[in-house]
């Protein structure tokens, strides 16, 4: 981290601010709205870092001004970098940083609608998060906006991208699709078969999540942490803890932070079973879509007797766990993951033999290592397309730094590494679990964790099963909530799915989706 | 090359059917035969004689579903608001809430799931048509579904998916799920109705034919749950369309939203 210091000192030296390092990995750098571009060019070209978050804040009662925080990891080392400047209310506008960090997009139209900053010179100003529905002059996400406040409909705008030419047309799918999924709505501009552009226009589950934290105390937060992705419960309040857990200062105990590692591994299997399923649905291959269902259905059976909810529900709590989940119950768990693992060693030897199977998925759906670094392609999608990262390895936490195991790092980024990442994944999360059963020591689960000084921030992260799960918390006054940036998987990887179906044709769509299978609620909130 | 090809094939053919047939029945006879209900966690319930009204449960209820009657001195959950955290239970100093493993909570009013009546009493319930036993008779022969997701954290979407699984096989009982509205019997709605997805669920309601049935699904579409009075949401489904049965839950068990499915038709 000291090097990236010395580093930035010597190439902006009188166009940084002041800096400060928090939490141990997370440096913190003050610097002027109009050297943004400049900082972040250097950090992605010259540092290796990856934009994964962008937020605004309304700091206006603090300081007087509008915050911009511009997240940056650097896998490599293991350290967050974060820009902030600082907007003034009267010229509430920044420069854009899309041209060049095509990753920023959607974080600036995001608090253009929230927040009602302009990022100037933003090369795709529309509205993404009300489809135009909102008054011109209410921004959501400013502290003098009433969360209850339900201002009329507007007019919804159609302001697809168009693609014109002789025998091109569209097709609009959605928000109410033909199976039982979330709502999103996707525009495919088509020619003959395959598919020029597809739009997915989102945002129609968008609850306000951030604005209903903004002043909930610390415990009930968490239940809303728990509710943004109804599958990822567990990554998301772990990633919720975890920046608790920072600001309050508290080590883990060890027998909590192995329990939330074995429920971490566990929702992981689960949702790629799952995954799995929803794969060989889209390929109409029954056998094997029930077979992995059963198997999900197991993962469910073995999660509700461990913690009474299926979900993974009501067990993290900021501190530790809520009761010793595990106890006593190791050989019941060993037991489970074994008749899983052979069911699974059995069902995928089938699946793979299976040449008309095969022949669906391989070479469908390319993402390209290039597009997938630049969109910030996260999770088993990433790793698919060559980008070989994982949190787990990078930023530990919940010692995960105590255990040894593998990533799995395919190249062709097709349907097919996908699938193989998440079948690889589901081995290794089952022979983290068994590791983490020898390993766990007795003890206390919970340390209890204090009052919050108020004004405080940390990132807490997490590897949900979708990939990098990254949550941006700061308290306010009376251990409640000032400020809560949550920033799903989903949010990087949908961006990535429109690109790699391109090319493809229209039935391949729902394969190629199935694949990533990503969350709306997660990228709406 | 071709030898091997077919003799593959064989081998796939032969393993598929070896698995068919090794395990026998998946299927769990709910709700011909009660559930185990060993390790479920269903309604939170306050045991009054043991409890000294000290508000602490009422402070930390996340989605603040528990009320007191000041005139009686009586305190009791909404299920219709509650999302089943139980962090009620955890926090009580004289341990006065039990967790019972009832999951079969489905109601035709919701009045039925409130300890404290309604503040705005729903209009749209008063004028919510019953539907003629007849009616629901000939749909307890088949029922075809149409599901809706008004802004759910996808949860309960997933419960419902399970509904499809092995282990509970919705089709045994004449009921499946279809992919237009057009074609629907019965809408299951989860989710608080986010405002972008408003207009979405009318247009879907109008284009069910009648008669039809609505049932909401999970906590948000009951009473808004844990998103209750946010700007983008409406607070449950039943703001904006009559609901014939009510499934509390957060999410519900495929079990408890079967339950649901065969209240609406008057099968359980």
């Amino acid at each position: 981290m000291q090097a990236t210091i010395d580093n930035l000192k010597h190439t902006f030296p009188e166009k940084l601010n002041t800096y400060h390092i928090q939490h141990t990995n997370e440096l913190y750098l003050e610097i002027d709205p109009i050297n943004i571009q400049e900082f972040c060019i250097h950090l992605q070209k010259d540092l290796e870092g990856t934009l994964v978050s962008l937020f605004a804040n309304d700091e206006r009662q603090l300081n007087g001004n509008f915050a911009l925080y511009y997240v940056w990891a650097i896998r490599r080392s293991g350290f967050f970098v974060v820009l902030k400047t600082q907007l003034k209310p009267d010229n509430p506008v920044f420069q854009s940083i899309t041209t060049p960090i095509y990753a920023a997009n959607l974080y600036e139209r995001e608090i253009k609608d929230l927040f009602g900053l302009i990022p100037e010179g933003h090369p795709d100003p529309r509205d993404l998060c009300f489809h135009g529905n909102w008054p011109q002059d209410l921004y959501p996400l400013r502290k003098d906006f009433d969360t209850f406040n339900q201002p009329t409909h507007t007019k919804t705008i159609d302001d697809f991208q168009r693609v014109a030419g002789e025998g091109v047309y569209e097709i609009p799918v959605g928000p109410v699709h033909a199976g039982i999924i979330e709502p999103g709505h996707f525009r495919f501009s088509v020619a003959g078969e395959p598919i020029i552009n597809l739009e997915a226009r989102l945002h129609y589950v968008h609850k306000g999540i951030e604005k209903l934290a903004e002043g909930l105390s610390i415990d009930k937060c968490l239940y809303l942490s728990e509710r943004i992705s109804g599958d990822e419960t567990f990554a998301n309040s772990l990633a919720y803890c975890h920046a608790i857990e920072k600001i309050a200062g508290i080590e883990l105990s060890p027998r909590a932070a192995y329990t939330r590692l074995v429920f971490a591994e566990l929702e992981r299997l689960t949702s790629h079973l799952g995954d799995l399923a929803g794969i060989c649905v889209d390929v109409a291959y029954g056998f094997a879509a029930y077979q992995f269902r059963m198997l999900r259905g197991w993962c469910y059976i073995l999660v509700e007797e461990l913690a009474h909810s299926r979900f993974l529900r009501n067990i993290n709590t900021p501190g530790g766990v809520r009761q010793n989940f595990l106890h006593n119950k190791e050989k019941q768990i060993i037991d489970a993951i074994a008749r899983i693992k052979k069911e699974l060693n059995e069902t995928v030897k089938i699946l793979k033999t299976n040449a008309l199977f095969i022949d669906r998925i391989e070479n469908t759906g390319i993402l390209t290592i290039n597009a997938a670094r630049d969109l910030n392609t996260v999770g088993p999608p990433g790793r698919a397309s060559g980008l070989h990262f994982d949190l787990r390895k990078n930023f530990p936490y919940s010692n995960y730094n105590l255990l040894d195991f593998q990533i799995p790092k395919h190249l062709n980024g097709d349907v097919n590494c996908r699938i193989n990442v998440k079948i690889e994944e589901c081995y290794i999360s089952m022979e983290i679990i068994l590791k983490t059963l020898e390993l766990m020591p007795q003890g206390e689960t919970i340390r209890r964790i204090g009052n919050l000084d108020p004004y405080q921030s940390a990132l807490g992260y997490s590897e949900a099963p979708r990939g990098e799960n990254i949550h941006w918390v700061m308290t306010g006054e009376n251990n409640t909530i000032y400020r809560y940036k949550i920033r799903t998987p989903s949010f990087c990887n949908w961006p990535a799915l429109c690109w790699a179906v391109n090319g493809n044709i229209v039935p391949d769509f729902p394969l190629i989706n199935k694949s990533f299978n990503l969350s709306y609620a997660g990228n709406d909130l | 090359m071709l030898e091997t090809t077919s003799k593959l094939k064989g081998d796939v053919m032969f393993n598929s059917f070896k698995k068919i047939l090794q395990y026998r029945r998946l299927t769990l006879k709910y709700p011909m035969k009660p559930l185990d209900t060993t390790f479920v966690y269903g309604k939170p319930e306050i045991n009054t004689s043991t409890c000294n009204l000290c508000r602490e449960c009422m402070d930390h209820c996340p989605s603040k579903a528990i009320a007191i009657n000041s005139q009686n001195n009586m305190i009791g959950i909404n299920i219709d608001e509650c999302i089943f955290c139980y962090h009620c239970a955890d926090i009580c100093p004289v341990s006065a809430i039990t967790i019972t493993s009832n999951f079969e909570l489905a109601v035709q009013k919701r009045s039925d799931l409130r300890f404290s009546p309604l503040e705005t009493e729903k209009q749209l319930e008063e004028i919510a048509k019953a539907i003629e036993t007849r009616s629901r008779r000939i749909f307890g022969r088949s029922l075809q579904i149409r599901e809706v997701d008004a802004g759910s954290c996808n949860g309960c979407d997933y419960e419902i998916n399970g509904l499809n699984n092995p282990f509970n096989d919705l089709e045994r009982f004449g009921i499946h799920f279809v992919s237009s509205p057009r074609h629907a019997d019965m809408l299951l709605v989860t989710g608080p109705v986010t405002r972008n997805m408003e207009n979405a669920l009318l247009r879907t309601y109008e284009a069910t034919p009648d008669p039809k049935l609505v049932v909401a699904v999970g906590a948000c579409a009951i009473s808004g749950g844990i998103f209750k009075d946010s700007y983008a949401v409406r607070n449950g489904v039943d703001t904006l369309l009559p609901v014939d049965v009510y499934v509390p839950g957060c999410p519900p068990r495929p079990q408890a939203i079967l339950y649901g499915i065969l209240k609406a038709l008057d099968r359980v």
